[in-house]
């Protein structure tokens, strides 16, 4: 009892002073990390791009800035008719989405548009 | 895209590996790798978690050892099913991961719970003779049954929140 007692209790100490000493990461995963309501509609050009889980994204160029814009899971693309040549760089795209609440230079896209089809992301 | 090239040289290798760049782009690897995970967390957590309760003293008709030959070999089995989907999912994104405080935690807990796991079949469950069955168990066994449930619990707290911190 005495053992265990003390080892839930250095295995708490530990938990809680990695988690005090950890350098936060930025938050990027989740919706509630972009601020919905401040809508960005951003047409570009498409500078790189990766069809990658856990979500695809293009580096967009818009005139004075170059925005990481945060896809949809490849497999959830190619399902709704996006497929990975749609995101070649040097196209020129629409993206709907929402600005990330820390991180300036990236935002979440609800829906592109490449060679004039839209898809819905989420 | 390698997420963060300054992180540890070994962390940017196995990244930039084959597998992990596998695991991003073949469109259905990633999602069946989370899939076999899942299933190694009911197996691992799930066995470890009933025999807990065992403990715990419910269902005090079953024997304790008879319980812990049934289930715990499924535990194994369920932390060799996380411990090779989590790491090719760790290789994936390595240099992302490895500065996640939620990552860290996690793995601190599981060593912890092993740790536990450990301590317990080699001091308490060497009695288990005496408590097998209608007996409840020496509270240093129920200690260890509690601080199992609430590390595993934790670790899946942990492993979910990955993706939101």
């Amino acid at each position: 009892m005495i053992a265990s007692v003390r080892f839930a209790a250095l295995a708490l100490t530990l938990t809680l002073a990695l988690v005090l000493t950890a350098v936060p990461a930025p938050a990027h995963h989740g919706w509630s990390s972009y601020d919905s309501g401040n809508t960005l509609n951003l047409t570009g050009t498409i500078k790189e791009s990766g069809y990658e889980h856990p979500h695809g994204y293009i580096r967009l160029e818009v005139p004075g800035k170059t925005w990481l814009v945060v896809l949809a899971p490849p497999s959830r693309m190619e399902n709704r008719g996006l497929p990975r040549a749609g995101l070649t760089p040097g196209k020129t795209v629409t993206v709907v989405g929402y600005p990330n609440r820390t991180d300036p230079e990236e935002m979440r896209a609800e829906r592109i548009t490449v060679d004039g089809k839209t898809t819905e992301l989420r | 895209m390698i997420h963060n090239p300054q992180a540890a040289a070994w962390l940017v290798w196995l990244e930039s590996s084959a597998v992990a760049v596998a695991m991003r782009q073949w469109l259905w690897l990633y999602p069946a790798v989370e899939i076999v995970h899942i299933v190694g967390i009911v197996a691992l957590v799930g066995g470890a978690v009933m025999f807990d309760l065992r403990l715990l003293g419910l269902s005090r008709g079953l024997p304790v050892a008879a319980l812990a030959a049934h289930l715990l070999p499924w535990s194994r089995v369920g932390l060799g099913l996380v411990a090779v989907s989590g790491l090719l999912m760790f290789t994936a994104h390595a240099t992302e991961w490895a500065e996640n405080p939620a990552f860290r935690v996690k793995l601190l807990l599981i060593v912890a719970a092993g740790l536990n796991a450990w301590v317990f079949h080699r001091w308490p469950f060497r009695s288990v003779g005496r408590w097998d069955r209608e007996v409840p168990a020496p509270p240093r066994a129920r200690a260890a049954a509690l601080v199992s449930i609430a590390l595993w619990l934790s670790v899946i707290a942990c492993g979910r929140l990955l993706a939101y911190l």
